[in-house]
């Protein structure tokens, strides 16, 4: 299948360092795909240079056919790419369905449906949506950037280590959500410390180590790779 | 002393002045919750729309209230204009650089008052004002109707800021920049709204100034403190706040010349503005920027 995203030989980085020294991904519409890699290898900078969020010296990112290289936040969401950070990734100071008009702050005309999309996925944000999103647990926080997110109804999801510092009650629920999500034709791409976790439920994996691509292929490969059960999953 | 005569005296002056205050406060916190500076050239915005209106009074007849909305598209203009050429060259440097810009500022608009106004007191009308008795509490029109603008202007920008999209923005903006822009939010765009709300803001204050006392070049530099005290005192980035905040400052200004000789009035504002920030620096209403 022609990929949805397509990241090409990516050079770049924060100052004047790289961080990335030629990073190959792929993500097929409605697929999961999993970033793991020890820290410091690269993983979630891979994900920002998606969205322009650090220089880029090199290489390309192409999504849905448009190269997309070094495009504005702005217009990256536009052309149908949503990311989630890992950290400050609500607005703690307005409510939760305010931070849901924030996600479809692009979008005009009758946005019931999309309401009803994200409330269904997430149904304690419903029982919830009055509530300042500063005030929730750490846990529904991530469902409300998630559901922020899906308010542009994008076609891939960039989620930056979701489940850092969560329950593994809520770790199972957000991976469960992220199956929901994708059973609804989008792509979502993450970065995960919890690699065993994550591979296991992800379509795809990619295992990033000082910049570069290590190891690629399904979960369930990757798991059974003695390589990579080795290296960095920790046996 | 009576309970009449501490309203009369010191209480309604007090609220009047305070709306005053909470009016340039309100912007002051705006500005700093968006744009992350302390603007100095406040007062001074608040001294040109003073005087902007009493060209509009002299030059047209008309009344100064009928002024107010005239007055507060024209320093809005201003207020954006000055952010164009001035402040947004300077948005990717360290702020500081924007605040001592904004003392320049401060200096140039006060300078070309100077030059067009001159540099005597004026008033907007002649004539002593009988206040009206109402069981015994003395209110001039003056003064009642700088109170209700003062709510009614904030009532408006709150309304603004709760229910409508670009309202929510600037909301966002404040709250999480990053995750603004991650949303799709036009920076330029809110920066620009904010300022034609300081700039009509600014205005206001200092037309109702004015009113209240008389125009003089230096008006607006003199309520600087009382302004940023009144904005910290409620919570830098909470408008309710500047709002509270602006009428505690105005009323104890006040009532400090019942224990004190009046020259100390002004630095009442700063031992309120010292007080809080030892005792209480996120304000009264926990501000969410500082």
């Amino acid at each position: 299948m022609k990929p949805l995203l397509q990241m090409t030989d990516l050079h770049g980085g924060y100052g004047d360092a790289n961080i990335l020294h030629g990073v190959n991904l792929e993500v097929a519409p409605a697929e999961i795909v999993v970033i793991v890699g020890p820290n410091g290898a690269g993983k979630s900078t891979a994900m920002k240079a998606i969205f322009g969020l650090l220089k880029i010296r090199g290489g390309s990112v192409i999504v849905g056919g448009v190269d997309i290289t070094g495009w504005e936040p702005n217009r990256i969401v536009e052309a149908g790419v949503c990311y989630v950070p890992q950290v400050d990734n609500v607005f703690r100071e307005m409510t939760v369905h305010e931070n849901l008009e924030m996600g479809a702050f692009l979008r005009s005309g009758d946005l019931s449906a999309a309401y009803d999309r994200v409330y269904g996925l997430f149904p304690d944000l419903k029982e919830r949506r009055k509530a300042l999103a500063g005030n929730l647990s750490g846990g529904q926080r991530q469902m409300v950037a998630m559901g922020r997110a899906l308010m542009l109804e994008p076609k891939i999801l960039l989620l930056d280590e979701p489940t850092a510092g969560l329950s593994p009650k809520y770790m199972e629920q957000i991976f469960q959500i992220s199956r929901d999500v994708r059973d609804t034709g989008v792509a979502i791409l993450l970065v995960e410390q919890h690699a065993k976790q994550a591979l296991a439920f992800a379509d795809r994996g990619y295992v990033l180590a000082s910049g570069c691509n290590r190891h690629e292929g399904t979960g369930a490969d990757l798991l059974a790779d003695r390589d990579v059960a080795d290296m960095f999953l920790g046996g | 002393m009576g309970a009449l005569e501490i309203i009369n005296f010191y209480l309604v002056p007090g609220l009047v002045v305070g709306s005053i205050y909470a009016l340039g406060a309100v912007g002051i916190t705006l500005v700093f919750a968006i744009l992350r500076y302390a603007h100095l050239a406040h007062g001074d915005l608040a001294t040109l729309g003073a005087f902007l209106g009493l060209g509009l009074v002299t030059a047209l007849g008309i009344s100064p209230y009928l002024a107010l909305p005239a007055v507060m598209v024209l320093t809005a203009v201003v207020a954006v204009g000055i952010d164009r050429v001035f402040y947004d060259y300077l948005r990717e440097r360290p702020k500081i650089v924007t605040v001592m810009a904004s003392l320049g500022i401060a200096l140039m608009v006060r300078a070309i008052v100077q030059v067009v106004w001159g540099v005597d007191s004026q008033t907007y009308t002649r004539g002593i004002v009988r206040p009206e008795n109402w069981f015994g509490i003395r209110v001039r029109d003056r003064e009642l109707i700088t109170i209700l603008a003062m709510i009614a202007l904030v009532v408006a920008l709150q309304l603004f800021l709760q229910r409508s999209k670009w309202g929510k923005a600037m909301r966002a903006m404040s709250d999480n920049p990053d995750l603004a822009l991650l949303s799709g939010v036009d920076n330029g765009k809110v920066v620009t709204i904010t300022w034609v709300i300081v700039g009509g803001l600014c205005a206001a204050a200092g037309l109702f100034l004015g009113l209240n006392f008389e125009l003089k070049a230096m008006m607006g530099w003199s309520m600087l403190l009382p302004m940023f005290a009144a904005a910290i005192l409620g919570g830098v980035g909470r408008v309710e706040g500047a709002v509270i905040g602006g009428l505690i400052v105005g009323v104890a200004e006040e009532m400090s010349t019942l224990f004190l000789p009046t020259e100390y009035k002004a630095a009442t504002a700063f031992a309120i503005l010292l007080l809080m920030l030892l005792v209480r620096p996120t304000g009264l209403l926990r501000g969410k920027v500082l």
